[in-house]
Order: C-alpha cells, then structure tokens, then sequence
C-alpha cells in the first residue's frame, strides 16, 4: 500500500506547487485580464495577456514622467501640430485607467526611448493610424465597423468618415454598456445623439425637435430611441436603400409593438398589425420577404411621420391626426387627392361602428352572407344528390310495380303534344325517360312544326346509335 | 354538333336514331357567355393570388413587384372587357325593352318561389315528381341573377379601387377601404357559388353544354323544361330569334 501510494503524494505535492505558481503569476500580472465587455476574447488578446505575464511592461508612470507636462508637441509634415500632452486624470478616469491598462498595450511601438520614428501627413491621419489598434482587443466590434457605412466611406477616401476614436474618444475612453448585462447605460443613451450630432449635426438638431429627441434631450427619457436604435451601432448601414425601407416598419414595430413600453404613453400596439392589414403594408410586407432589394413606391411609416422630424400625430402644427397635415403626405404620391382622400387610409384603426363604420358593416355582412351562401348551397347540391341517387335506385327495381300508372296516362301526351296541363308537364319527366327507349316515329311531328323552316325552329338531328 | 336540316326521313332505317332539337341560346348569348367565363377565369387567377398574398403558392407568383405590376395589369384588362361585356349585355336588353321585345323569361317571377318550394318537397321525399319548368327554372334564375349583382358589386368596388382620388372627390374616404373589403370577399362568394352551385348543375347533375352548342335535345327539353316543350311543340311561331321569344 505505502509503495503504492508514494508516487500519487509527489504529483499531488507538485498539482499543488503548479497551482499556487498559477495563482502568484496572475495576481502579479494585476488587472491584465480583459476587459468584460469585450464580446469574446481574442487570439490578440491572449497574446497579450500572455506577453503581460512573461516580460515586463513599461509603466504610465514611465511614460507620464514626459508626456504629462504641457506644451509636449510635434508638427506634422503639413504643419499640424499634435498634442503630446495626456492628462493623468482624464487617462485614470477613462474605463482602461480604470481597469489598469498600461499606455503601451496601444502605442506597442513606443516602449522604447528614443521613440521610433513617427510620420503622419496631418492630425487625422493620426488618428487614422492609431485607431487601427482597438482591433487588437475589441476585434468583435472592429470587424462588424467594417462592415459600416464609415468603412465604406473611408475606404472610398472620405478621411472625415468616423472610426473608433470618433466616437468612443481616445484617452478618455467611457464605459458605455452594463458590466453583467452588456446593455448600454441611461447616461451613455443621453450622450449617443450629441456623439453622432458631432458630424452629423443638421440631422440632430431635425432630431431633438422631435417626439423623440424632445423627449431625451429635455425630458432625459431614455426609453426613446436615439440614433443607434434605428441605424444600429457599429455596423450601421446605408439607411437609404431599398432593403431598409423595406425593413424599416419592422425596425419601429420593435418598440411600438411593445407593450411594456407603449403602454406607459398611451399608444397603441395595433399599429403593424393594421398597417399591414392595409394594401400599403400588405405590399412592403410581401416584398420585404420576396425581394428585400427591389424599389418600391408604397408607403412605409417614415413617408408619412417623417424621418427624423417625427412628430406627435396630435401636434397641432405637424400632427398627421389632422387632415390636412396627412393630406400632403399624400400628395407626394397621390398629386391630384383631395381632402377626402387622406381617410381612404385608416388611420390605424380597427374597424368598429365608431371608426370606418362603413367598413365594419361589410365585413360583418360578409360574416354571415359566406356561411349562409356556403352553407345553403351545400345543404341544396347534397340533397339534390342524395336524391338522385334514391330515384336510380328506385328504377332498378322491377318495371311493373312502380310506373305502370303512367304508362296509361302516357299515350294520349304523345299523340296530342299540345296538352299543356299542369298535370302533363307535370309528368313529363317520367314521360321522357321512356321517349329515350322508343323507336324514332315521334320525329314524324305533326305539321305545325315543319322541321327545314330555320335555325330557330326545332332541327333535326340524325345520331347514329 | 350543328343542326342539320335533312328531309325527315319516312321510315329510319334500323340504327339510326334521330334527335330532335330546340334551339336555346342565341350566338350572341354563347359568346357572351364564353366571354364572361374567360374574364371570371382570368380575374379570379390574378386576383386570388393578390389576396392570398401571405401563402406560398401565391407568393411563388408575386415574387416580385415587377410581377405584381403584369398581374394587376392582366387584372385591369380583363376588368375592361368584363365592363364591355356588361355594357353591352346592358345595352341589348335597353334596346329591346325599348322595343318591346324584351323577353321576361329570365326575370323572377311568384312562380320560381312556388317552384322553389315544390323543389324543396320533392328532395325532401314529399312530393314525388319535379315541378315543371318553363325555359329557364328557378336555379338558372337564381344563378343570372346572383351573378348578375355579384358582377356589378365586383365592377363597382373595383374601379373604386382603381381610381381612389377621383372617387373621393365626390365619396367619403371611407368607401376606399370598404369597397377594397367588399371586393376581396365578394370573389370568394362567386367562387363558392360558381364552383358549388353552378357546376353542380350544369357538369354534375347533368351535363348541360347548351350555352356552348346552343340547343338542347328533345329528352332534356321534355325532362327538364316540360312547359317550354310543350309551349315550342304547340304554338307555331313566325322565327322569332333565339332568346328573345315571348312568353
């Protein structure tokens, strides 16, 4: 037993040894670990903590020594000069000073002095060249901003177009989403139309006049949207083709099909349902599935209550409530309606006897005149087969039961067709079915019906049997 | 198929059969008939699809709006000839009932309700034989004249549909959506009623090809319209055309 058990002590002894190593090395390294935030942990961000934890890093200290004292610059090729002064504070209250990132985890080439040399055309070419390294940690987000209209534009050679820095800053980088949650904070909602406003500045100021920007920006209600929600965050795309148009009811039905969130304003959550329910929405409906990319010309919730100007529907100056106000919605592709024409639309209702009473009195005709046509017909059709089916069964029966009777009344019919009492037309049927078997003497008609008369005349007719 | 207005033969040989025919529908009335047929078959294939636009088999159709367009097109030129058809259907009865010839076969009388009623004893094992009929019974009746609202409600909704601003300069708003309603629902009726009713009739229950050849065999005459037969076999008459005879 004890030799036996020897070799498991040492291993056991050494798992431990390991482990505390383990543990020493990680708490050495302090707050290396990556960021939360950070959707998924990356290739580069391994690396780094790994090169954390095997040589030594350059200390803020090291670098603040220089680079906090004012008046640090370098001109550039075209003679922009670039601050190289970082204020301690600003840096120590940024979410990486927080979380103990080192200057060096971004500048990696300037761990050294005498720095290497550094070449930039003008200051945004600067910022071009160091943006590229918030790839090397937040390489998630970075892909999905490729995908951007930004990207694009910067790769048509719009320098202006924003990258990262532009919006989430440099040194004074903030936390922007919740720790556990990752969904993005009420103070940094409050903050995303004025971040987006710094290019695009004559949309925000269209946008804080609205319903919804009047209410973030004055009110600090941040359950309405703010640029982000529409246009999406890193990848936003080009909201100007036919894919999101198409797409875009859906986009407000995501909020305006919510309950939770309409019912504190007293708005209704019918609004998708009976936009589609109309020929408007019927179409963008069907050809957002079908052909997301082709154009069409059918209304879509922004055409009528604007785009970034969205204004309550009861605003007495803009409100689309009134008449008139929907009347020139109308008109863009309606040129010639009148002021009847804007209650062609619905206006979002159900149809009920106070609203579109019209509307809801057909329907509910039609609610009863299907099953009564339906049904009616159905209960006819089968009783008239079921009855058919009786007669043929019946004459299969043998001859001299049942239609013996008639065959007395018959011959007169034939002789004298001019009887026309309700009693002879009456058996008439019965009569025909016999004419069927009879040899073709009843052609000899009398003479009031001569047969080569005209068409309109009864003819003739020879079938060969 | 045609009349053939051969010598009445004095004896027949063995075999051979003749068969009287009467005449039923003019020309005019069988082009009519197979006018409107095409014109109800082809805005029902191209309106059917607009409305059931949520399910599959419609939406392997309009797949793209560019479809949309060619259907609603095709849709809006058979809704054209269908109005030339109506119109002219219209204009004939105006014109001889301006005439006085105008034939009041097809219009509904007390009559058609007894027989209605006599017809409902019969298949209910009361009565033992059908009523008589004159030239058209009460179900032709029933189908003309069902048909014939069905129609002018399908035109009506429909061209509302089509010209909403020039409608609402008269009309409220509000017929836009109840005509675009009632035009949705009313095909679904003409469809139950034309698959059901009418083709029960004239395919099922018998098959009945006088709209198209014109005439109807002496049996089926005397089967089915016992008072006709009897009224063509004993009064003479000086040609009056087809579909216009006074009763």
């Amino acid at each position: 037993m004890r030799r036996l058990a020897r070799p498991t002590v040492i291993l056991l002894a050494l798992a431990f040894l390991i482990g505390c190593l383990a543990v020493l090395l990680t708490a050495n390294t302090g707050n290396a670990a990556i960021n939360p935030q950070v959707s998924e942990p990356t290739p580069e961000g391994m690396q780094i903590e790994e090169s954390n934890s095997t040589a030594p890093i350059v200390s803020n200290q090291v670098c603040l020594g220089c680079h906090s004292q004012p008046g640090l610059t370098m001109t550039l090729e075209n003679g922009d000069v670039l601050d190289l002064t970082v204020n301690p504070d600003t840096y120590a209250a940024s979410i990486h000073g927080q979380d103990g990132y080192a200057c060096v985890q971004c500048h990696t080439n300037l761990g050294n002095y005498p720095h290497p040399a550094f070449k930039a055309a003008d200051l945004r070419d600067v910022t071009l060249q160091l943006t590229n390294v918030c790839d090397r940690c937040h390489s998630g987000e970075y892909n999905l901003t490729m995908d951007s209209v930004h990207a694009a534009a910067q790769a048509a050679g719009i320098r202006e177009a924003a990258v990262c820095t532009d919006c989430h800053g440099s040194h004074d980088v903030r936390q922007w989403t919740d720790q556990n949650t990752h969904e993005i904070l009420s103070s940094a909602r409050l903050s995303i139309p004025t971040t987006c406003a710094k290019c695009h500045n004559a949309i925000y100021q269209k946008y804080s006049t609205s319903v919804h920007g009047a209410a973030l920006t004055q009110e600090g209600n941040t359950d309405v949207p703010t640029c982000i929600d529409c246009h999406g965050v890193h990848n936003i795309g080009n909201p100007t083709t036919t894919a999101f148009r198409l797409k875009s009811p859906e986009l407000c039905a995501s909020c305006h099909t919510n309950p939770a969130i309409m019912d504190k304003y007293g708005i209704s959550t019918d609004v998708l349902n009976t936009y589609v329910a109309d020929f408007h929405g019927t179409t963008v409906t069907l050809f957002e599935k079908q052909s997301p990319d082709s154009p069409t010309n059918k209304p879509v919730c922004y055409d009528c209550h604007g785009i970034h100007d969205i204004s309550r529907v009861d605003d007495p100056q803009t409100g689309i409530q009134m008449q008139q106000n929907l009347l020139v919605r109308c008109k863009v592709c309606h040129p010639d309606a009148t002021s009847n024409f804007p209650s062609a639309w619905m206006s979002h209702y159900i149809p009920s006897p106070q609203h579109y009473s019209l509307v809801y009195y057909v329907n509910l005709f039609y609610k009863f005149f299907i099953p009564l046509v339906l049904g009616g017909m159905v209960v006819l059709v089968s009783m008239d087969v079921g009855h058919s089916v009786y007669v043929k069964a019946r004459r299969r029966k043998p001859r001299p039961t049942a239609p013996k009777p008639m065959e007395t009344v018959n011959p007169p019919l034939d002789e004298q067709p001019s009887a026309s009492s309700s009693l002879a037309s009456e058996l008439a049927p019965a009569e025909a079915e016999q004419q069927g078997e009879q040899p073709p003497s009843q052609a000899e008609q009398p003479p009031e019906n001569p047969p080569a008369a005209s068409e309109d005349t009864p003819g003739e007719e020879v079938t060969h049997g | 198929m045609k009349n053939q207005n051969v010598p009445t033969p004095t004896s027949s040989s063995p075999g051979v059969k003749l068969v009287r025919t009467f005449p039923r529908f003019s020309a005019s009335q069988r082009w009519e008939h197979a006018v409107l047929l095409l014109c109800v078959a082809v805005l029902l294939a191209t309106g059917l699809p607009q409305k059931y636009n949520t399910t599959a088999w419609s939406q392997a159709i309009i797949s793209t709006p560019a479809r949309l367009a060619t259907l609603q097109l095709i849709h809006h030129i058979a809704a054209l000839v269908l109005t030339a058809l109506v119109l002219y259907h219209l204009g004939t009865a105006i014109y001889m009932m301006a005439r006085r010839k105008l034939s009041g076969e097809m219009l509904p009388a007390w009559q058609d309700v007894k027989d209605a009623w006599h017809m409902l004893l019969y298949l209910v094992y009361i009565k033992k034989q059908k009523p008589a009929f004159g030239k058209y019974n009460f179900e032709q009746k029933a189908t003309y004249w069902f048909l014939f609202f069905t129609i002018a409600i399908m035109l009506i909704s429909g061209y509302i549909m089509w010209f909403p601003v020039v409608v609402t300069r008269l009309l409220p708003g509000g017929v836009i959506p109840a005509a675009i309603l009632a035009h949705s629902t009313e095909a679904m009726v003409t469809l139950i009623f034309i698959v059901l009713f009418h083709f029960y009739h004239v395919h099922l229950e018998r098959l009945n090809l006088s709209i198209f050849s014109g005439w109807l065999n002496e049996e089926d005459m005397r089967t089915y319209h016992a008072m006709e037969y009897n009224r063509l076999v004993s009064t003479p008459r000086a040609d009056p055309p087809p579909g216009d005879k006074q009763v």
